[in-house]
């Protein structure tokens, strides 16, 4: 496997600047020829979703075809559009983080702890030092959960079984630690304005210990499981290429955007929580095709473990949040605060006019961004390799859609 | 990081941009422009190394749509927002061409705020059907419960 073992830590590559190359996009659907005169080869519309075993939700892709060969895409988005952004602006500040655990509902967590950083950077609250080793402990408890959904799912679209019914395993054993933690297993409106909901209950680095003893053996199982078989490897080594240039014009963040190389993770751009204090690479691929993300992943996966036995161990005494009052009206003015979502730069933009809703709130969703350059990554490829390009993208339609 | 104000009204009256405004506050740094400048605004942005659009969004502001572009340097980390006002129904120039990330975003925004986006290839709707009527994200289109709107 060494040949394909492409993954190293961060070098600080970021793409040449103007290397930027314009992208003929979107190329859209042509329709069959409407006149005699007109000379073609019949293309094919095929509609992939949105009832489709791996768009991972209610995708609706077009896909254009000229035999097995994609010759455009184009996402239909919106069956899962609850309208989260205008709802936000009829409910008070404490009130959000229950709406933004059902926009991403993978890693609720994370838009969390963005919408309190930038209702704190706002009103200007102080969080203990505590509340912030929590959110960052939490954080990573649900990276692993979210990237462990996406590994199972992933070898799904690929035709691996297995690999599934083991990440549900650790899955569940996190999930059940995550409502031990915030009484909830996926919506968990945990993280408010000012701190946690509550302190850790006890136990907590017990369970965790439990879980970690076995996780690093269980990674590299995974990993022979997929990594080490040959057809999987086949299937998404050169397929799906999303290059550097290609990839930050796009606005892509996360994993995507860090297997082509670009070292941009918010954990290290603009350090939140407690991230300034633990030590942590960030793995970076080179091509930034399928086998790229897949192998990013797998690396954060085992940095996530690693993460939260440095928190558990430097969690610090204290308060597990700040007094913040009930009705809380943050002065007028406006705010952006990132984090690093298992999916890439979740951000949550604020603006707020003195009253206790906000007047607008905009939710940067960084599988919107990703999911956007369908058409120049499936174009060219196999019907068959799209399903893998989708899979290694990690897409939450309900981020998307919001 | 936070550029200079006065550094990036510099970039931008350099390329033929006069300011209405440019400001750092709570936010980062905030240029205020004229809309129908928005293209050449950015492209200037683009060519010092603004290499990507994090986000592009609107806001009712009750009396017009503001829209506002976020953009940041991958190399030093340097953020800039730029915003302009667009009259309801009224149009913008599309900055595909500078930023293909844009593409989704004015979809969105044309269709939940009702401002369109000159030369957008594909200015289809993106979350709604064709069927919704109003400009959601307006500050006069009222939240209904189910019961309100089957009558």
């Amino acid at each position: 496997m060494s040949d394909i073992g492409r993954i190293g830590p961060s070098t600080g590559v970021v793409p040449t600047e103007g290397a930027h190359r314009i992208p003929v996009l979107p190329r859209g659907l042509r329709r069959a020829p409407s006149g005699i005169d007109e000379v073609a080869t019949e293309h094919l519309i095929v509609n992939m979703g949105p009832q489709h075993p791996s768009t991972h939700g209610v995708l609706h892709i077009l896909l254009e075809l000229d035999g097995e060969v994609v010759v455009a895409a184009e996402a239909s988005l919106g069956y899962l559009h609850r309208g989260i952004e205008k709802l936000v602006e009829h409910r008070r500040y404490h009130q959000i983080g229950t709406l933004l655990d059902r926009a991403d509902y993978v890693s609720g967590l994370h838009s969390e702890t963005a919408l309190a950083m930038a209702v704190e950077s706002l009103a200007g609250i102080e969080v203990p030092e505590k509340a912030q080793w929590i959110r960052s402990l939490v954080m990573e408890v649900n990276r692993i959960t979210s990237h462990m959904l996406w590994l199972g799912t992933f070898g799904l679209d690929l035709g691996a079984m297995a690999p599934f019914l083991y990440t549900m395993r650790e899955r569940e054993a996190l999930l059940d630690i995550l409502e031990a933690i915030t009484g909830s297993r996926m919506m968990f409106n945990y993280v408010r304005p000012g701190g946690v909901l509550a302190d850790l209950p006890a136990g907590i680095g017990v369970a965790l210990d439990t879980f970690l003893a076995t996780f690093d053996g269980y990674m590299d199982e995974y990993d022979t499981l997929l990594g080490g078989n040959e057809i999987f490897v086949e299937r998404v080594r050169g397929v799906g290429v999303i290059d550097a240039t290609t990839a930050t014009a796009f606005g892509m963040t996360g994993a995507c955007l860090r297997a082509a190389g670009v070292d941009y993770d918010v954990r290290k751009a603009a350090p939140y929580a407690a991230y300034a204090h633990v030590e942590f690479e960030v793995p970076l691929g080179t091509v930034g095709d399928c086998w790229d993300r897949y192998a990013v992943r797998m690396e954060e996966l085992r940095w996530a473990g690693r993460l939260i036995r440095q928190l558990l161990d430097g969690m610090p005494e204290g308060d597990h949040t700040a007094k913040v009052p009930k009705g809380l009206r943050p002065p007028a003015g406006e705010s952006y605060a990132a984090v690093e979502s298992p999916r890439g730069e979740l951000g949550i933009h604020l603006v707020s006019d003195g009253s206790d809703r906000p007047y607008r709130m905009r939710l940067r969703s960084p599988a919107y961004f990703n999911l956007a350059v369908i058409d120049e990554a499936l174009s060219g490829g196999l019907v068959a390799d799209a399903v893998a390009t989708l899979g290694s993208l990690d897409i939450v339609l309900g981020e998307i859609d919001r | 990081m936070r550029p200079d104000v006065d550094a990036t009204t510099e970039i931008l009256t350099a390329a033929g941009v006069p300011l209405k405004e440019a400001s750092s506050d709570t936010l980062g740094v905030v240029c205020r422009i004229e809309a129908f400048r928005l293209e050449a605004a950015l492209a200037a942005l683009r060519a010092v190394g603004y290499q990507t659009l994090v986000d592009l969004f609107g806001t009712d502001t009750g009396e017009a749509v503001e829209l506002t572009y976020h953009l940041r340097r991958l190399g030093d980390l340097a953020e800039v927002y730029l915003k302009a006002i667009v009259a309801y129904d009224c149009e913008a120039p599309s900055v595909w061409r500078v930023y293909p990330a844009a593409l989704y975003p004015e979809r969105e925004a044309a269709e939940l705020l009702g401002v369109s986006f000159a030369g957008h290839p594909n200015p289809k709707r993106l979350l709604t059907t064709e069927e919704v009527e109003g400009h959601l994200l307006r500050k006069d289109v009222l939240l209904r419960t189910p019961e309100e709107v089957a009558l």
